[in-house]
């Protein structure tokens, strides 16, 4: 933790604690950028990266953490974004956040207060000054074109474009790789490598390896909401951070559960499932297969973006898609989610507020929708029968609730995923996709919650899960694949794995890929 | 009740929260979320003021005036409650009601078709329109106010290019008999099958499974769509429903008329959509009750002919009307406030995830 740099730091944060509902997020926090160097903040889901990042940058205000941040030395409190970008801390988010409709130097200078006279703003001015900011960049984008028309790729440069116009200090970058290509990637490098020759500080907000190999000076790497490791360039090195970022957690209990005989016929094959990208949301995925068998649990391990998320999604109808879907071995039809709840597959989606509850109805009707069919009668509900099966529910899932009248939206979070559950089973599914089954509940739910997981599989349903601590997928999961940029890369049954082994081949995975793309571009150029 | 506040204090606690307020904050805005509580309480606060400034506000007459327009009003009032907590809305519906009756009208004076033939066709007019609507809305993803506020125009233009800008009479005996009768107090037709239509609407609405996939389907179209509701399916209903509810309605005025007026159903669209969002219906969709809507129509009808009968000026009666819709929608943002706030209340991440 000693700097062997002796100019100050341009940003730096001490003993930041940071807790949410008396979680903590971060548990003292010494974070220190130096002038002229890029930055990495590396770190698994959850580590606190993204906490750190809404502290340094104003989303999080000062008052609701202790610490302490300075800039260039200077104690300063951030009361917004704004105030954070006064004081010379710019700010690239991950999701591109442009007005379409305007043009590139509009986009650019959106925010900004004085370029003309009163109100109204000078037209040329502004278009010449963005021209500029392209110039110092490399960068031959027209100031004058609609952002409409740029590609993903661009519109993340006018981002940067428009944090580098406020003129700041340091710059953080948060995922700027996230959605783009290799070649673009590579873009992208040469454009802050020039920054960093006109002597910008940034920080690079990433969990992919080689690109923090290729191009950081420092790395601060996160676990557990604690710095676990800062490593200077001539110390890079894989296995270290591997190692930083997986470090030895307590071992969580997971209930015990015997995969089925590997001779068992498959009950959920899927062939060369392939989905189209979406534009500056991620890659895709292509051509995937894999089976799984009746009482088996399978585990998709990968980071954000992967793509494991969208092969849940496209099984479940709920996405496009290429490729077969089979159920006991006779290929099924999937258009629509109906389509797959009638072949016997159900979802438990990731987001319980935007796409799990309906928070215009109680309880009871959240659990019921959708499975209507055997409580009523001739298009009615039966409210006896739909109340019964709504407490035999809330029982047997442990769904704590005042009554099956109360609100869902003053459950805690444990008790909504158990609803969720309860009306994801309701309709009795041989298949189970679960999306984060965990996200956000507390840890005596958590294991409620594998329990019933096993138990599931134990009565013979298959099940497919997806969670971005890998320590769960790799504890729960009968088999388990590595998901990396919209391909499966690695695959090992229970025993085999660790987090070690699937950062590895997540690393190699993206590795190769952008040797490959960089490939490709040379060979294009 | 103490078995409630045992359970109310374990929630607490188990969403990593304290505070004493908090209960008894609950509990207030849980009754305000009420939708028909509020709206019946305000009724009677309002019945009240009119009689004592105004003993005749509850004559005969005046209380028959008011049902009267009630119920026209009320029948579409019903379609727009459902299409409303369906997630969508229809600004279209006086230009329908209109439309359907003048459309109604020519078949059986023009055409000479027989008058259950003739009402019918006004009915597959108004069905006809909104099948458009709802077709566009859903299928070409264009917002259902602009749809349906253009559908309004179409409307009103199509009303004059049929009748060329003059009332359709004389139309058949058997439809001023209808208009005339004045049965159940001098209500007539108009207002039994406006009940008829408001219990059958609210037993669907309460108690089957369309009605409980239609709160689903305005609440969130992506949890509809991922139980398998056919969304598109239910809103498309939904617009046909009202569609066919202002055509009866418009038909309704023109029997009591006794003429296809052009006029008919002009300006309607507003006191609908006002009538029912007073009542607690949600302009976001998914939420509100047949009951709740039909009484806030009613409410608007008793400050519009109680600020006559007091002897306001008439100008006054659309500010107040304007200014009751605005207190009704701010309450229902505060209603949904409290469903959201309270969405938020539980510990958003235990381990605090990472969005990126």
């Amino acid at each position: 933790m000693t700097d062997p740099i002796t100019a100050p730091p341009v940003i730096q944060t001490r003993a930041i604690i940071k807790s949410f509902s008396g979680v903590q997020a971060l548990r003292g926090v010494d974070f220190a950028v130096h002038p002229g160097e890029i930055h990495a903040l590396l770190g698994q889901n959850g580590a606190g990266k993204s906490t750190l990042v809404k502290i340094l940058n104003g989303v999080h205000k000062a008052g609701s953490y202790s610490g302490e941040i300075l800039v260039d030395g200077k104690p300063v409190a951030f009361a917004s974004t704004s105030a954070a970008r006064a004081e010379g801390v710019g700010y690239v988010p991950q999701e591109i956040e442009v007005l379409e409709q305007l043009s590139v130097a509009e986009n650019v200078f959106a925010g900004h207060t004085g370029l003309g006279r009163g109100p109204i703003i000078n037209r040329r001015r502004m278009e010449a000054e963005a021209r500029a900011l392209f110039q110092d960049l490399g960068l031959a984008i027209d100031p004058r074109m609609l952002v409409a028309s740029l590609t993903s790729a661009q519109r993340h440069l006018v981002m940067i474009a428009r944090a580098l116009s406020f003129k700041p200090r340091v710059l953080m970058l948060d995922e700027p790789t996230a959605s783009l290509s290799g070649v673009e990637v590579e873009r992208l490098f040469s454009v802050l490598r020039r920054l960093k020759a006109q002597g910008k500080t940034m920080i690079f907000i990433t969990h992919r390896l080689p690109e923090v190999l290729a191009i950081c000076d420092r790395a601060t790497v996160l676990r557990d909401g604690r710095v676990a490791a800062e490593i200077d360039r001539e110390h890079f090195d894989e296995e270290h951070f591997i190692f930083a970022m997986s470090g030895q957690k307590l071992q969580r209990l997971y209930p015990d559960h015997v995969a089925p005989p590997a001779k068992t016929p498959p009950l959920l094959s899927v062939k060369n499932l392939s989905i189209a990208g979406r534009f500056g949301v991620n890659r895709g995925v292509s051509d995937v297969s894999f089976d799984v068998r009746p009482g088996e649990i399978l585990g998709l391990a990968g980071l954000l973006g992967s793509g494991r998320t969208e092969i849940l999604h496209a099984i479940y109808g709920r996405i496009p898609f290429s490729g077969e879907i089979e159920i006991d071995g006779s290929p099924v039809a999937i258009q629509r989610s109906a389509d797959a709840r009638a072949a016997g597959v159900a979802l438990l989606t990731e987001d319980r507020k935007r796409d799990g509850l309906l928070f215009n109805l109680p309880v009871g009707a959240n659990i019921t929708i959708g499975n209507l069919a055997p409580l009523s009668s001739h298009g009615m509900v039966r409210e006896g029968r739909e109340k019964s099966a709504v407490l035999a529910a809330m029982r047997a899932l442990n769904v704590k609730a005042r009554s099956p009248q109360a609100s869902v939206a003053h459950l805690s979070g444990g008790n909504q995923q158990k609803l969720l559950f309860a009306r994801v089973l309701m309709s009795a599914p041989r298949v189970l996709l679960l999306d984060e089954p965990t996200k956000g509940v507390d840890a005596g739910t958590r294991h409620e919650i594998y329990r019933l997981i096993v138990d599931l599989a134990d009565k013979g349903v298959a099940l497919v899960v997806v969670a971005s601590e890998l320590e769960e997928v790799i504890g729960l999961a009968d088999r388990c694949l590595v998901v990396a940029d919209g391909r499966i890369v690695d695959e090992f049954t229970r025993g085999e794995g660790s987090e070690d082994k699937v950062l590895r081949s997540i690393t190699t995975a993206q590795a190769t890929l952008q040797q490959q793309a960089l490939a490709a571009g040379a060979g294009r150029a | 009740m103490e078995r409630e506040e045992h359970m109310e204090r374990t929630v607490e606690r188990d969403s990593g929260f304290e505070g004493s307020g908090r209960a008894m904050r609950d509990r207030l805005t849980r009754f305000v979320a009420v939708g028909e509580v509020g709206v019946l309480l305000a009724l009677i606060v309002l019945v009240t003021f009119f009689y004592i400034m105004e003993p005749a506000f509850l004559s005969e007459r005046n209380i028959r005036a008011i049902l009267r327009v009630v119920s026209f009003i009320g029948i579409i009032a019903i379609g727009q409650t459902i299409l409303l907590v369906s997630g969508e809305f229809d600004l279209s519906v006086g230009a329908v009601a209109g439309l359907s009756a003048v459309c109604s009208a020519k078949l059986m004076t023009a055409l000479a078709l027989p008058v259950p033939l003739a009402l019918l066709g006004g009915v597959l007019v108004g069905a006809g329109v909104g099948l458009v609507n709802g077709l566009v809305v859903v299928k070409l993803k264009i917002p259902a106010f602009i749809q349906t506020l253009g559908m309004l125009f179409i409307g009103q233009g199509l009303i004059q290019v049929v009748t060329n800008g003059y009332p359709v009479y004389p139309l058949p005996p058997v439809i001023t008999e209808i208009g005339y009768a004045d049965f159940l107090f001098g209500l007539g037709w108009s207002f039994v099958f406006f009940i008829a239509a408001a219990l059958i609407a609210d037993f669907v609405l309460r108690r089957t499974v369309l009605g409980r996939n239609m709160y689903a389907t305005g609440g969130n179209p992506e949890v509809a769509r991922l139980v398998g509701i056919d969304t598109a399916r239910y809103k498309i209903g939904a617009f046909m429903t009202v569609g066919a509810l202002a055509a009866v309605a418009g038909m309704f005025v023109m029997a009591d008329l006794a003429s296809g007026t052009t006029s008919i159903g002009s300006g309607w669209e507003l006191n609908v959509i006002a009538g029912v969002v007073v009542g607690g219906v949600s302009l976001f969709g998914g939420a509100g009750t047949m009951a709740g809507g039909l009484i806030g129509v009613l409410l608007l009808q008793v400050v519009t002919s109680g600020l006559v009968v007091v002897g306001v000026n008439a100008n006054w009666q659309q500010i107040a009307v304007g200014v009751i819709m605005v207190l009704a929608v701010g309450l229902d943002i505060l209603r949904r406030r409290y469903f959201i706030a309270g969405s938020s209340s539980a510990p958003v991440a235990e381990t605090p995830s990472n969005p990126s």
